[in-house]
């Protein structure tokens, strides 16, 4: 807890200066330096003052005066939350704020003053969240002042947190245009200790539910924000060992149980999700759904409307939402009607030209590995992709056909796609008169239907003819004998353009390169009408116009 | 059989005829006679008596109890010993231990807890990791070394005799030890030895001379050889330096008499000075050199003779210089050499189409390629696809791919095929490299002697003859001197980079670059000096980079230039491919690096350059691969937000297509480009799925919209030029109505170009389609009738394509492979089969085994001789102890015997004298 040792460092520095040489300074001060010396010195005062006595209690209300005009001097309003915030500090711990019995009326007047004072002062720092430069100083404020507060607000021996000022630091902090300050609050609280991140996934729960929370996109994304840097889950009871504020005592309170944090970040998504996502918001989710969302679920089959709707949107959204339902058939045993099929218009055009081209392929390829599938509806899959690979980037042709390969050992019946004998004297007869149609029925939507079967894989041995040199070598395999047991996707998944020119231009030149023999007479002026007759134009120069414009 | 081992004895002994009946006299005369010598008789007696001694000791022979082996069962052959079935004779062995035991055992047991004694310090003695060489020519460095500190002024022996001292054993030089022969013949030579200076003598009789004094110094060689000389008697130290005395003294002697001999023949040349004087200075030649005196120099002929050497080198090397006469090439006839181009020819276009299958061309063929590539044509050609060769992980040449996550090898977990993909990397990886690289320069040097200088001369003075024939200017420049008419200088400096280039030009008119770039070629030419040639390779690099430059800040016109500057670049290139070869991908790298999706109009040009400098019909090319996969990246990636992306994607699907001309390769970004350019500016959002190719929604105003009367021109590269400023509606709808237009050449050209791809239908269905909604009626009122018409002719001749490529398609039969053979088991059958040998297949098993046995064996037998070692040493110690009791027993003895000798003596002498007391006492009594 950075804040608040610090603030505990302060202090007896601060005390003990104050007495022996205050007055002196304060005149040098004046005499030497501007106003805002004069303020500072003068908060000192008003701080030390309060501190002396009783009597100067209303000094308080002058600070939080000077803190709260943070539009002309923002220095001074900080300086002057941080003398406050120490005040407060110790008469928390003194027990001035603490309501007793047996108090008598003028000491009653006293704490309920000051616990307004107190409420005052709070507000004072959350409003600071909002102006960047003293958002942090005031966040570490309201830290450590909650810290306090739980720790001796009641008067009883056993901390309690403050859950209903922590909303409110926590909605200030969403409210905060500042995604730096959340990222701090992050990484100083929600990552060190089990207890805030708690309370911070129940207070979002209980903010996001409440009606009268604001509609605009902000708000949400910096909720967002907030939702996704909490990733790792702690994996036992026995972790659960951080606190920031001092832990109840009773050994069966939620913050002990893993299942209570879960349930409160499960709300928390839950609510969330339940707002309405925005296209990216949903797509963000989608992607990190199965590594860091999930997990955080106690029920993650509360997922499966989501997922489903995902998933039936088409487009990227219903890709990403595959690993989604991936991991629900996956662990929860979810029954997906039709999956294949589903699974099977998502081949279209834009798929082999995503950006989740790998992501998708390595999903696919999961869940073609089963050996019992028929093989109908594998040969689909595999026509269907020999049609995408024609107008496809060479990246992804390097993936389908060693993958193409690994279908073929595990289904054998698909080998007639590779390799069909005409088998009566007839039918020969009738290929060579007429040739061929291919009776692939591209439109069909059941890939059980689609007679893909029936079809050769002429794509691919068109690509084996591909202007990439490696690609063509990798088309090839499927014309070579299948000897090997299969390919490894990882190797052929992951290339781009950039990677492929990458290869290439890594290797240096050793060996000249070959020259073209002839040197040609025109490159882009046509052909004279007095040159040869076998000089023709090329193709650029015919198409292309490079005269004098 | 008898009984007893004595009677055995006797009977056998009587056999063998040794003992026998006593022998009548005429029977030893006739036995005498009948035998050749009494040697061999004695020899077969002896024989004899030694195999009874065999027979009757049992214990002699380690027999094999179930007595000898069948000959069948073995190998070996059956000498006698084998057959009797005898392993080993443990008695002798033992006796022979037990020998060797005393011999050093015992001395040492012996010596134990002793001091003094000699010990052996010679160097190596007792090392037995060294060997008797490395001994001997250790002992032998140490002593030159010690000989050479000894140095001092009161050494008896000369210094410069030491350099030519030998080290020596027996009295024979040690160099020549395995050479007897040779030593022995000089041993006993008779060359004439001057016998007045030492230097003449023959090394090893001097060493044979100089040994003896030295004895004490080399230590173990002369000891021996001490020995071995006079084992008679031992010289004592005395005569030893007598000896050596006497010998010193005789040396100085020698060199006194050859001192004076000197000192004579000085003194006659003096002499003769005035004579030699006058030789001298009548050749007008400073005196020689004084010292040089005695020898005067030699003369030929009147001349001095180190002229006359000169003289004579310098013809020698002139005549080995000198060009022989060769016979003249035959002029040939005009038909000849027709014909030999038509050859060339040929074979040029041979060579381009194995390159294009991705077939290597015996040697001067790239090998860039590396192993992947020999690997993937290996695989292509043998008829098994090698299973484990193909495991490699980057087998396609792929490169790593996008770094995401890490792979599965990262993460630690081996590919099952992983340690045989090693051994095929390790095998064809650094060794060839090196081999290649040797070869390769001399590839390089002897191409740019051969091939390509005639080329070069050929273009540049051709190029001149081009050039006046198409410029009048040129004309004029060439005749003049100084800076020319159009301020081109005819001295230019050669530019290293493109920023001294563009300064070098900078007065020059961009149309005339050609005639400086040709004069900066012709001043630089390689011949010239030999620093040309690095700078030519540096400016051909200048040169690409300024083409680039030039074609980004275009100007109308000057298209004519840059095709002769990329002719120029072409011409470079024979002479400097690697140099050439690097800036076109240095130029690549940077497009890759810095904007693979906006590319510029100096891009256009130098991917056109490549296009016509490389053959792009290769199946890898290091500048035509990476050229044609960055237009595919802009055609594939690229989403035209303007006109110019369409125009510039227009024209690099032209030159993509031109690249594919000759090989027919195909280039599917190209047709996703040309149908989204198409359905982009059609009027309308084609309704439904035209096909498999990616679409992308245009921006606004890129659809045409009422060009009906624009007329239909052709695209230049301005269009390709961002504009700042939009263009009027009707120039974008000119522009617009061309890039369809070319868009639709292109098609057609590709679909000319691929007509025999076996997915044709496939891939040309969706253009027939994207052609169709163009001429509905909904677009086709936007565009100008010569379009529409154009689009029509397109569309039915693709449909006849379509139509011929389903008819001609045939279903795939791929795999007609042989069936590859199914792995045989039976095991190999072992010709000479040796049950005592193991026929480990794997080698390395089969030798840890070996070791391990031979460890095995050696440890037992270690053990053995330590506790024989131990047993013997007991007995040793029983028998000294045995021997110590003994003698003390017997001292004991003694000592007790002679005590009690002495003490019988005393006691008879006490009896004596008391009897004779007693006598007297009587005898006195008596008197009494």
């Amino acid at each position: 807890m950075p804040a608040a040792t610090r603030e505990g460092g302060d202090k007896p520095v601060t005390k003990r200066k104050r007495p022996e040489n205050g007055e002196p300074s304060k005149k040098r001060r004046k005499s030497g330096e501007g106003v805002d010396n004069d303020l500072a010195s003068q908060i000192q005062v008003l701080e030390s003052e309060i501190l002396e006595s009783k009597k100067h209690y209303n000094n308080i209300a002058t600070l939080i005066e000077i803190a709260a005009k943070q539009e002309d001097d923002t220095e001074a309003a900080l300086t002057a939350a941080g003398a406050l915030g120490r005040v407060f500090v110790r008469l928390l711990a003194s027990g001035s704020l603490v309501r007793r019995q047996d108090a008598s009326e003028k000491d009653a007047t006293v704490t309920a003053w000051l616990r307004d004072r107190f409420a005052g002062y709070k507000a004072v720092l959350l409003s600071k969240f909002k102006t960047n430069g003293p958002a942090l100083k005031a966040l570490m404020l309201a830290m450590a002042v909650l810290k306090a507060e739980a720790q001796h607000l009641d008067g009883r021996d056993e901390a309690t947190f403050p859950q209903s000022y922590f909303k409110k630091i926590i909605n200030a902090l969403i409210q905060s245009p500042f995604e730096e300050l959340r990222q701090a609050f992050y990484d100083n609280f929600i990552v060190e200790y089990d207890d805030i991140r708690f309370y911070t996934f129940q207070a979002i729960a209980d903010i996001l539910t409440e009606d009268d929370q604001p509609e605009d996109e902000t708000f949400r994304s910096s909720v967002f924000g907030l939702l996704l840097r909490i990733e790792d889950v702690p994996g036992s009871n026995e972790e659960l060992s951080d606190f920031y504020v001092d832990p109840p005592a009773k050994k069966k309170h939620p913050l002990y149980l893993l299942s209570q944090h879960k349930k409160q970040a499960q709300e928390a998504w839950l609510a969330f999700i339940n707002l309405g996502l925005s296209k990216e918001q949903r797509k963000k989710i989608l992607q990190i759904m199965a590594t860091s969302i999930a997990p955080w679920f106690t029920k993650p089959e509360l997922f499966m409307d989501f997922l489903t709707d995902c998933y039936n949107s088409g487009g990227s959204i219903s890709l990403l939402a595959l690993s989604g339902v991936f991991y629900l058939i996956q662990e929860r045993n979810l029954d997906y009607p039709l999956f294949y099929r589903k699974l099977y218009s998502l081949l279209d055009a834009d798929i082999l030209h995503s950006k989740h081209r790998s992501r998708f392929f390595r999903l696919l390829d999961i869940f073609l590995s089963s050996s019992h599938l028929p093989a109908v509806l594998v040969a689909s899959f595999i026509k269907r992709l020999a049609r995408l690979s024609l107008n496809a980037p060479p990246s992804a042709i390097a993936v389908i056909v060693p993958w193409y390969y690994n279908l073929f050992k595990k289904h054998p019946l698909c080998t007639f796609m590779m390799h069909r004998v005409p088998r009566t004297k007839e039918e020969k007869e009738l290929v060579e008169s007429e040739g061929v149609l291919d009776p692939f029925l591209p439109e069909e939507e059941d890939p059980m239907e689609t007679r893909a079967l029936d079809s050769c894989l002429w794509e691919i041995v068109q690509l084996q003819s591909h202007y990439h040199p490696n690609i063509a070598t990798i088309a090839k395999i499927i014309s070579e004998q299948f000897t090997k047991q299969s390919y490894n996707l990882e190797d052929f998944l992951d290339h781009s353009y950039g990677s492929l020119l990458e290869a290439e231009m890594i290797k240096n030149i050793r060996k000249a390169p070959v020259v073209e023999y002839m040197i040609p007479k025109h490159i882009f002026t046509e052909v004279g009408p007095t040159a040869a007759p076998e000089e023709k134009n090329s193709l650029l120069v015919s198409l292309w116009d490079f005269g004098p414009s | 059989m008898p009984g007893s081992q004595l009677k055995r004895l006797k009977a056998s002994l009587k056999d063998q005829g040794i003992i026998g009946a006593q022998k009548s006299k005429k029977q030893k005369r006739q036995n005498a006679q009948d035998a050749k010598g009494t040697s061999d008789k004695r020899l077969l007696r002896s024989e004899a008596l030694e195999s009874i001694r065999e027979q009757f000791n049992p214990f002699q022979f380690k027999t094999n109890p179930r007595g000898p082996k069948f000959d069948v069962t073995t190998l070996r052959p059956a000498n006698d010993r084998a057959s009797k079935g005898i392993h080993g004779r443990p008695g002798v062995a033992k006796g022979k231990g037990e020998e060797r035991r005393r011999e050093t055992l015992l001395v040492e047991m012996q010596r134990r807890n002793k001091v003094g004694g000699i010990i052996d310090r010679r160097f190596g003695e007792s090392d037995p990791s060294m060997s008797l060489e490395d001994k001997m020519i250790e002992r032998f460095t140490r002593e030159q070394q010690r000989s050479h500190k000894k140095n001092s002024m009161f050494d008896l022996e000369d210094e410069d005799e030491e350099g030519t001292e030998e080290l020596t054993h027996m009295g024979k030089a040690l160099k020549l030890r395995g050479n007897e022969l040779l030593m022995d013949d000089f041993d006993g030579e008779d060359l004439p030895s001057n016998d007045d200076s030492d230097d003449g003598m023959h090394p090893d009789r001097k060493s044979l001379k100089r040994r003896r004094p030295r004895g004490d110094d080399d230590g173990d060689n002369d000891d021996a050889d001490e020995d071995a000389k006079q084992p008679e008697k031992k010289k004592t130290s005395k005569e030893i330096y007598e000896e050596v005395i006497a010998k010193s003294k005789f040396h100085k002697f020698e060199r006194q008499a050859a001192k004076e001999e000197d000192e004579d023949i000085i003194t006659e040349l003096n002499k003769s000075l005035p004579e030699l004087q006058a030789l001298l200075f009548q050749r007008q030649k400073p005196a020689a050199k004084d010292g040089n005196d005695e020898r005067p120099s030699a003369t030929i002929a009147g001349m001095d003779k180190s002229i006359v050497d000169k003289d004579y080198d310098l013809r020698v090397r002139l005549l080995a210089t000198d060009k022989r006469a060769q016979p003249a090439e035959r002029t040939q006839t005009e038909e000849e050499r027709a014909e030999e181009e038509a050859r060339r020819l040929k074979e040029l276009e041979e060579q381009r189409l194995k390159r294009m299958r991705g077939e290597w061309v015996s040697d001067d063929e790239d090998e860039d390629r590396g192993d992947t590539a020999k690997k993937q044509l290996a695989a292509a050609d043998e008829p098994v696809f090698d299973p484990f060769k193909s495991g490699d992980d980057d087998e396609f040449g792929l490169g790593k791919g996008i770094k995401l996550r890490p792979t599965a090898a990262e993460l630690g977990f081996d590919d099952e095929d992983d340690f045989l993909i090693d051994d095929d990397l390790v095998a064809s990886g650094s060794e060839i490299e090196l081999e290649e690289s040797d070869d390769m320069e001399d590839d390089e040097e002897s191409d740019d002697e051969q091939d390509s200088d005639p080329d070069d001369d050929e273009f540049v003075k051709g190029l001149l003859t081009a050039a006046e024939s198409k410029d009048s200017v040129f004309q004029a420049s060439s005749k003049e001197q100084g800076d020319d008419k159009d301020g081109v200088p005819y001295t230019l400096n050669c530019p290293q980079t493109l920023a001294e280039m563009v300064e070098t030009f900078k007065g020059v008119d961009v149309t005339k670059l050609p005639v400086a770039v040709q004069r900066i070629r012709a001043l630089l030419h390689p011949k010239l000096d030999s620093g040309n040639k690095e700078r030519l390779g540096n400016f051909s690099q200048a040169l690409i980079r300024f083409v680039a430059y030039l074609g980004d800040n275009l100007e109308s016109g000057w298209f004519p230039t840059l095709e002769n500057l990329s002719r120029h670049i072409h011409s470079l290139a024979k002479t400097f491919p690697i140099e050439v070869a690097k800036g076109y991908r240095a130029h690549i790298q940077d497009i890759g690096d810095n904007r693979p999706l906006a590319l510029t109009v100096g891009d256009l040009v130098i991917f056109t350059a490549i296009g016509t400098t490389f053959p792009t019909s290769d199946h890898f090319h290091q500048v035509a691969t990476p050229a044609i996969l960055t237009i595919a990246r802009f055609l594939g990636q690229k989403i035209p937000q303007s006109l110019a992306d369409y125009a510039t994607g227009t024209y690099l699907s032209i030159l993509a297509l031109q690249y594919q001309q000759l090989s027919k390769r195909y280039v599917p970004e190209l047709m996703n480009f040309c149908l989204n350019t198409l359905c982009s500016l059609a009027h309308q959002r084609p309704q439904g799925n035209l096909g498999f190719f990616p679409l992308h929604e245009p921006a606004t105003g890129i659809r045409i919209k009422g060009a009906r009367k624009t007329t239909v021109r052709k695209l230049n590269c301005a269009h390709c030029q961002p504009h700042s400023q939009a263009p009027t509606e009707s120039e974008a709808n000119s522009l617009k109505v061309a890039i369809i237009s070319t868009t639709t050449a292109v098609l057609k050209a590709a679909a000319e170009t691929w007509c025999s791809v076996p997915a044709f239908y496939e891939t040309f269905q969706p253009a027939a389609r994207v052609l169709q909604h163009l001429t509905s009626k909904a677009n086709s009122a936007h565009m100008p009738a010569a379009l529409v018409s154009k689009l029509t002719d397109t569309t039915s001749s693709l449909a006849r394509l379509l139509q011929l490529a389903n008819i001609s398609r045939r279903p795939l039969e791929l795999h007609h492979h042989r069936p590859s053979a199914i792995r045989t088991y039976v095991p190999k059958f072992e010709d000479s089969f040796d049950p005592n040998k193991h026929y480990d297949p794997d080698r390395e098993r089969a030798e840890g085994a070996k070791l391990r046995a031979e460890h095995k064996r050696e440890r037992k037998g270690a053990m053995r001789e330590l506790r024989k070692d131990a047993s013997f040493m007991a007995r040793e110690n029983l028998r000294v102890k045995k021997e110590k009791d003994e003698a003390y027993e017997k001292k004991y003895k003694r000592l007790v015997a002679e005590i009690q000798g002495s003490e019988g003596q005393a006691a008879n002498q006490y009896e004596r004298e008391k009897a004779a007391r007693q006598k007297k006492n009587a005898k006195a009594r008596g008197g009494w």
